[in-house]
């Protein structure tokens, strides 16, 4: 049973990642391989306030989520001058020296030795402890995150995302105010990425930099496009999919270091087939053709 | 108005070394249709390209009302009440016929993120009578059946035509069309021209490209012929057809 | 110490040079960036391991196979995925996520064939290093820093000289204009792609040699690699030079301040700070932006 849950809460803080990523990626059409970092940086941030100032649980929730938000301004301020691929290109960058600082500021960060004894959370009094209690909390975060996702995609402001995903051009001359959109969802998404952050990190009650690499912002990434990026659930499904899938492997007598791999190995041969045969995911409607000659 | 109610001064840009524009000026009255002529390569879609700030000019200036806009980015003069449509034909082809013209309001209250949590119904309200009013548009001029079809599913006539609505949809006093019925059906030419013919009586203003000297005809008040990016010739559209100095670029 | 420091920044510079250069010539054709390169490099290290150690060739001869077939992997991604992809009209996003999905999938099935401990090619016998203006340098840096400079002659006098050098510059420039004028644009790419990938390859082998290999290390030197082709100026071989020479500098100098592990993140800092501020590069053309 607490297995169960266990993978349950997991799948929890990926739809967290991946709904976030959705809005940067899938409705503003901003591909970033940077998510780890900001998932990274927010459970750092979190933990670091719990366990040195010893704030409250949510305190820390709250200035992870406005740092990731700023952080993630900053970064998605470069995709003013620069797109498409070397956007990524530049998402890319920003991910390893993210890395590198939580690997290397060792006095901060404990570097590779991570951040052990994370402290349970209190909210209000209620001490989130068991399985079940994180399922809830986690879940909780989950729908809030889903609600948010919901509402900003069905809003005028979703339509203006996709119309500068699709034609910027079209986007300025209909009066919209490009560089901000960007700009602002690049925080959005980055802000939520905290969430899932400091849910993980006091989940799992120990961090260190492993979690938050480039091969994880691949996978956050993979989850949105194998589930369709661009639509509500795509990523939901993709979540639930990936997520379960080494269990599943491991139910098939896979050793667990062997499943690692194969996992990988699924989920790179899962992105290779989507971009041949179906480059909208299994529910999305973006496809990625942003930068091709418009005929 | 008065006789500057757009004024376009001394606009210069090349691109490597060609003069795209070479110090263009005109200007534009209240509630006129200028007809914008010229040999291909004039400079005329770079004209509607400064003008909308989406290039910037290396000198001169773009006033409306008193207000310069030069310089300006293009949603900010989007906004300042110019709205375009382009030679290549811009628009959001994946979504609908209806949210392409959605699009078009400029300043919508939902557009802004605080207000989609915080200010949910006003916010509602203005976007359910934006749609009214893109529903009746588009009933207006025939499209209303295609509305939720992705508006790459329309037909190349049609397809200019929404652009056309975008622009009214904008609620802008100066529309820049950029060759609006080249390569379409005649029955959607008149259509089109009906359309544009009618828009000084509510009060626009429109800078019309256009090779077709028919259409011109038709429905400019006044006619500016262009050349290597400068005017060559002004008036109504009589006297620009028999002017020889346009005659003359036309042979050239 | 000083002299020390500048023969490393050399040694770095030209295995950067040759990733660059592979990196450099394959989007300057393809126009996507070739993520899968970073398992092309590994796959040129393991080669080696597999020939020398498991076979038992000699080192040379094993690199002497390898490198082509580095090349090989390069020439199977393009015909099995690059190229049914750009058949569908594919653009560069599309593309680039391909590659995404195909580096994970082969770095796995190397840490699957090889574990992901590291696995060594150096000679066994330590060498001492040989003095070099107060500066010690081993025989195998010597002869990469020797491959690095013979690979980067031979291919602009390729590139210079040869009717197929014309061609990769004409499909570089215009890839439609070299269609209509008669290029097998296909042709050039399939062939470039070999180039790019047995470059790859060749830089692989040779940080293998100083540093050993594991199945990400591709990684690092792939981004090395780009970081040096940005800052050159894609798809100019002599800016690469300069990209290479430039990065492995700052962060060899960096070192003099800052404790060696920031490399990564002093490489990737001059990246963001040339995306962000000069992206076409010191040499390069103006990369595409929104026209209207
Ligand atoms: N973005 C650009 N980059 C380089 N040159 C350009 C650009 N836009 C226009 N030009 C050049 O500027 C000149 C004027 O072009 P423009 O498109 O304004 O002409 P036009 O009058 O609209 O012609 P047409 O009737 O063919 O539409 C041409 O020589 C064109 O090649
Ligand atoms: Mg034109």
């Amino acid at each position: 049973m607490e297995y169960l849950l266990h993978i349950l809460i997991l799948i929890g803080i990926y739809v967290i990642l991946a709904s976030s990523l959705n809005l940067i990626a899938g409705y503003a059409g901003l591909l970033s391989i940077a998510h780890a970092a900001f998932f990274g940086v927010g459970a750092y941030v979190a933990v670091l306030m719990g366990l040195h100032w010893e704030t409250p649980f949510l305190v820390n929730l709250a200035a992870a989520v406005v740092f990731c938000g700023i952080l993630g301004g900053v970064v998605g301020a470069p995709g003013l001058r620069i797109r498409d691929d070397y956007f990524v290109i530049a998402t890319f960058a920003f991910q390893v020296i993210a890395f590198s600082v939580l690997n290397n500021w060792v006095s901060l960060t404990g570097g590779p030795m991570g951040l052990p004894g994370i402290p349970q959370p209190v909210i209000f009094g209620w001490t989130v402890s068991s399985h079940w209690e994180f399922l809830v909390l986690t879940g909780g975060c989950c729908a809030a995150v889903l609600w948010i996702c919901h509402k900003i995609v069905t809003s005028p402001f979703g339509r203006m995302l996709k119309a500068i995903r699709e034609d910027e051009v079209f986007a300025q001359a209909a009066g919209k105010n490009v560089a901000a959109c960007k700009v602002l969802v690049f925080a959005i998404g980055a802000a939520m990425a905290a969430v899932a952050g400091v849910m993980y990190a006091h989940y799992i009650s120990f961090i260190d930099p492993t979690s938050f690499t480039v091969m994880e912002s691949i996978f956050i990434i993979s989850i949105v496009i194998i589930g369709g990026a661009g639509s509500m659930w795509g990523p939901v499904l993709g979540a639930v999919v990936l997520v379960a899938l080494p269990e599943v492997l491991r139910f098939v007598g896979l050793p667990s270091a062997v499943a690692a791999n194969v996992r990988q190995i699924l989920y790179g041969g899962a992105l290779v087939a989507m971009m041949m045969w179906r480059p909208q995911g299994l529910l999305g409607e973006y496809a990625f053709r942003k930068g091709e000659a418009q005929q | 108005m008065t006789n500057d109610w757009l004024r376009i001064d001394g606009l210069a840009k090349s691109f490597d070394g060609v003069k795209a524009l070479a110090g263009f000026s005109c200007s534009l009255r209240e509630g006129e249709i200028l007809g914008l002529l010229g040999p291909n390569g004039a400079g005329k879609t770079t004209l509607f390209n400064v003008i909308s700030g989406f290039l910037a000019p290396e000198s001169g200036n773009v006033v409306l009302r008193g207000v310069n806009l030069t310089g300006k980015p293009p949603h900010r003069i989007a906004t300042a009440g110019i709205a375009r449509t382009f030679q290549d034909l811009r628009l959001i082809r994946q979504l609908s016929v209806l949210d392409n013209v959605l699009l078009s309001f400029r300043d919508q209250p939902g557009e802004r993120l605080g207000n989609v949590f915080f200010r949910g119904k006003s916010s509602q309200d203005q976007e359910a009578a934006n749609r009214n009013e893109a529903t009746s548009l588009l009933e207006e001029c025939g499209l209303a059946e295609k509305a939720n079809d992705p508006a790459e599913d329309l037909s190349y006539g049609q397809q200019k035509l929404l652009s056309l609505v975008c622009c009214l949809a904008a609620k802008a006093d100066l529309l820049l069309l950029d060759e609006p019925v080249a390569g379409i059906a005649p029955e959607m030419i008149e259509k089109m021209l009906g359309i544009i013919r009618d828009l000084p009586n509510q009060g626009k203003s429109v800078m019309l490209i256009e090779h077709d000297l028919d259409a011109v005809m038709q429905v400019c008040d006044r006619v500016v012929f262009m050349d290597a990016g400068v005017k060559v010739s002004e008036g109504t559209p009589e006297e620009v057809r028999n002017d020889p100095k346009v005659i003359e670029a036309y042979i050239a | 110490m000083f002299s020390q420091l500048l023969v490393n920044a050399l040694i770095a510079a030209s295995i950067y040079l040759v990733v660059a250069a592979g990196i450099s010539l394959a989007y300057s054709v393809t126009r996507f960036f070739h993520f899968a390169h970073a398992a092309v490099i590994a796959c040129g290290a393991y080669s080696v391991f597999v020939l020398h150690v498991w076979v038992g060739l000699p080192l040379s001869i094993s690199a002497l196979i390898a490198a082509p077939l580095g090349g090989a992997v390069g020439l199977a991604l393009e015909l099995l995925i690059y190229r049914p992809l750009r058949r569908k009209a594919a653009g560069p996003l599309v593309l680039l996520l391909a590659s995404i999905g195909a580096y994970v999938v082969l770095q796995n099935v190397m840490s699957l064939a090889f574990g992901d401990a590291s696995r060594s090619i150096r000679p066994t016998s330590v060498q001492e290093g040989l003095p070099f203006l107060g500066a010690r340098i081993t025989c195998v840096q010597l002869i990469s820093i020797a491959v690095a400079l013979a690979l980067l002659i031979i291919l602009l006098t390729a590139f210079v000289r040869t009717r197929w050098g014309k061609m990769a510059r004409a499909v570089m420039s215009d890839p439609e204009l070299a269609s209509v004028s008669g290029i097998n644009v296909d042709g050039v790419i399939l062939w470039v792609s070999f180039v790019a990938s047995m470059l790859a390859a060749t830089g692989g082998i040779l940080q293998s040699l100083d540093v050993d290999m594991t199945p990400t290390m591709g990684m690092t030197a792939l981004l090395a690699g780009v970081v040096a082709a940005v800052v050159g100026g894609i798809g100019r071989l002599p800016g690469v030079v300069l990209g290479a020479i430039f990065l492995a500098l700052a962060q060899h100098l960096s070192t003099w301040i800052i404790s060696t592990q920031w490399q990564d993140a002093i490489a990737f800092a001059i990246l963001l700070a040339f995306l962000i501020f000069r992206p076409e590069g010191f040499m390069g053309k103006k990369v595409r932006e929104t026209t209207v």
